[in-house]
């Protein structure tokens, strides 16, 4: 099945409706390159398992209802429940338009601005990017200063309703970390209404000397809405990124992470968790460009499968040519709950330069039975001991949290997704 | 309370267990003793209820009740605890949250309240003491990178917090060093109680010299060749296996 294309009047009068601002030429220039490509389909190498169908259909729809911004109203209760959960600095991007307040918050040694504001455009130049760019109204523009010293982390929550109709949202943000400078993240994804929803975000994150990030990235949206993301984060000489990120809802997701390493001594660890049930399709493509050395990078994603669902993940490294010294993992495991569950996984090397050492290692498995049985003969029934090994095996990765404070929290939603999905089979 | 009667067990098509009849009250300790191959440790698995073993004849009674007609947590929570031979690691399952989790599982099934956290570990850590344990292993993956000997003690612990009616051993005493085998003895002598039976599947006798059984069986090619009083495993211990083997054929 192919999803009728979109219209390209619908589109051009999309943009053009937007706000008038600063973006304006950017919009033009990004919508005729995103007309000449349109979506990436699966006949591309990169897109191979993830057909974006059902992206198209909700676009179509919403572009043929005029494109209607929702109201935010119905957002209130989610982000109360948000702000209650987990204890951060809250900026709030609702239906795509950054909320109000945001661009007054006052964080000592962080800067927030409008992209609207600064000299340049966005980028594009990728599909979706292209996509994002076109139908922007405005994006995020964060910057932490040697200053600043956090209490709690800076929370980015990304939240989109679509109650009745169709709904689509752009998100754009770029941070800039500032050398020596250190910046905690949280980027907090969710949505609700019963009608289909496709969330586009395109992230840019710059390390410069120094400085370090604790990123975490949690999407928990509601199951029926869909999401691509593109997650760009540029290492310079002797950053550290601590990255981990958590893919609990979401019926089709694509996220693209790429980390670029263009320093030496930078260090970047990479985490990920993705947990599927019934209907989801979630798909991590992650690459690491490793451009000088000596450098490293560890890369683990675990995810956990059950009902019918399926996911993918591609873990590219490349290691450039002069990158000596290059340290570079990469590991991808997966625990299969179900029959229905399919898991494409693809870890992929280049190495252009001699003096490297990388690794990789994938594994896809079911329960172990031994354990199962002996944890039964303790006493716990099936479920329990299932439910104890399926958040076991998460654990190793909830274990790498780079922000402590977010600990507790995080489990207890990792856990309650593992019980909608043991719940969900019996 | 334990009623075996001619039980037949098979583990694909080859047969294991060829018409064994057992029985055991509250207050007795039973050594069960063999030869590699001789079945004990399937007893041990079908008492427990692993489903590998497929019972194609006989009957089991706890309790007045069908045992086989049970899932392994049903039995569990019944009051029988398997001990095995080799302990499962199960990395990212805590050994404070397994322990607390299986002494509610068995608190719930009858009918009592469920132990809160602090209870819980007073309770943990004065066992954990006697067993000569250090507390930090409750914070530990279940088994995760445990020694033989530290497997060992881990299942006596579970055992002592569980305080189960049925207890089966399985080879407890195997991989232990004498100073730990004294200490795993004393765990065991320590659950003696008129209530209670206690299963002690082992190659040797040395077990039986810190815990001395009031019977012992001695299993070979899935049958019970002789039964007698603890002066069976000396003899046993003498002998060897292939003296009751001869014995038993004559």
């Amino acid at each position: 099945m192919t999803a009728p294309a979109l219209s390209n009047k619908a589109l051009a009068d999309a943009v053009e409706n937007l706000p008038q601002n600063a973006l304006s030429p950017t919009r033009q220039a990004a919508l005729a390159q995103f007309l000449e490509r349109g979506f990436p389909t699966t006949r591309l190498e990169d897109w191979k398992y993830t057909n974006l169908d059902e992206i198209v259909d909700i676009s179509r729809r919403w572009l043929e209802n005029g494109a209607p911004l929702p109201a935010t109203a119905a957002l209130e209760d989610r982000i109360a429940e948000v702000r209650a959960s987990i204890d951060a600095d809250w900026l709030v991007v609702a239906n795509g338009r950054i909320a109000d307040g945001v661009l007054d918050a006052a964080i000592p040694g962080i800067t927030i601005k409008a992209l609207s504001e600064l000299p340049e455009g966005p980028d594009f130049g990728r599909p979706l990017a292209d996509l994002n760019a076109a139908l922007l109204s405005d994006g995020l523009h964060i910057s932490f200063s040697r200053e600043a010293q956090q209490k709690r982390p800076l929370g980015l929550l990304i939240i989109d309703s679509a109650e009745s109709d169709p709904g689509v949202s752009q998100i754009r943000i770029v941070i800039d970390v500032a050398s020596d400078a250190q910046a905690q993240l949280i980027e907090y994804h969710t949505s609700t209404g019963k009608a289909g929803h496709y969330s586009n975000s395109v992230i840019d994150c710059t390390l410069a000397k120094g400085a370090s990030a604790q990123y975490v990235r949690v999407q928990n949206r509601d199951l029926q809405h869909s999401q691509t993301q593109r997650t760009g984060v540029q290492l310079a000489a002797q950053s550290v990124l601590r990255y981990c990120g958590f893919d609990l809802g979401g019926q089709l997701i694509r996220n693209d992470l790429d980390i670029d390493i263009a320093g030496s001594e930078a260090d970047a660890a990479i985490n990920g968790l993705y947990v599927a049930g019934e209907g989801q399709h979630i798909d991590n493509h992650v690459r690491v460009d490793h451009r000088t050395g000596p450098a490293r990078s560890a890369q683990e994603y675990r995810g956990i499968l059950g009902g019918r669902c399926r996911c993918v993940w591609n873990g590219k490294a490349i290691v450039h040519e002069g990158a000596d010294g290059t340290d570079a993992e990469q590991g991808n495991h997966n625990l299969l709950l179900t029959e229905g569950a399919e898991i494409d996984a693809k870890p992929e090397l280049e190495i252009y330069a001699d003096d490297v050492k990388c690794s990789h290692g994938t594994t896809v498995g079911q329960l172990d039975e031994a354990a199962l049985f002996y944890l039964r003969t303790r006493g716990l029934d099936r479920q329990e001991a299932t439910r104890a090994l399926t958040r076991a095996f998460g654990a190793t990765i909830v274990s790498r949290l780079p922000i402590a404070s977010l600990a507790e929290s995080l489990t207890a939603m990792v856990e309650s997704r593992l019980r909608e999905l043991s719940g969900g089979e019996a | 309370m334990l009623e075996i009667n001619n039980l037949c067990v098979s583990i694909g098509d080859t047969p294991i267990l060829n018409g064994l009849s057992l029985s055991i009250d509250a207050g007795e300790v039973h050594a069960i003793m063999g030869p590699n191959g001789s079945g004990k440790s399937t007893l041990a698995q079908v008492i427990a209820g692993h489903d590998d073993y497929v019972v194609t004849s006989g009957t089991v009674t706890y309790k007045g009740n069908d045992l086989l007609d049970l899932e392994p947590e049903q039995r569990a929570r019944e009051g029988i605890f398997l001990g095995f031979q080799y302990p499962v690691e199960i990395p990212g399952v805590n050994n404070a949250y397994l322990l607390k989790a299986a002494v509610n599982a068995g608190r719930k099934h009858r009918g009592q309240d469920e132990v809160d956290a602090f209870e819980f570990l007073k309770i943990a850590r004065e066992k954990m003491a006697q067993l000569d344990m250090d507390p930090k292993f409750l914070n530990r993956g279940v088994n995760e990178g445990f020694s033989g000997g530290e497997k060992k003690r881990n299942e006596i612990l579970q055992m002592a917090m569980l305080e189960p009616e049925l207890a089966i051993l399985d080879e407890t005493d195997s991989g232990l060093d004498i100073d730990a085998l004294k200490v795993v003895a004393q765990g065991i002598n320590s659950l003696r109680s008129s209530e209670r039976a206690i299963v002690l599947v082992t190659h040797y006798q040395r077990l039986l010299d810190y815990v001395e059984p009031d019977f012992v069986h001695v299993l070979s090619e899935g049958k019970i060749l002789r039964s007698g009083d603890k002066s069976l495993a000396l003899e046993l211990e003498d002998k060897g296996y292939d003296w009751i083997r001869k014995a038993a054929s004559a």
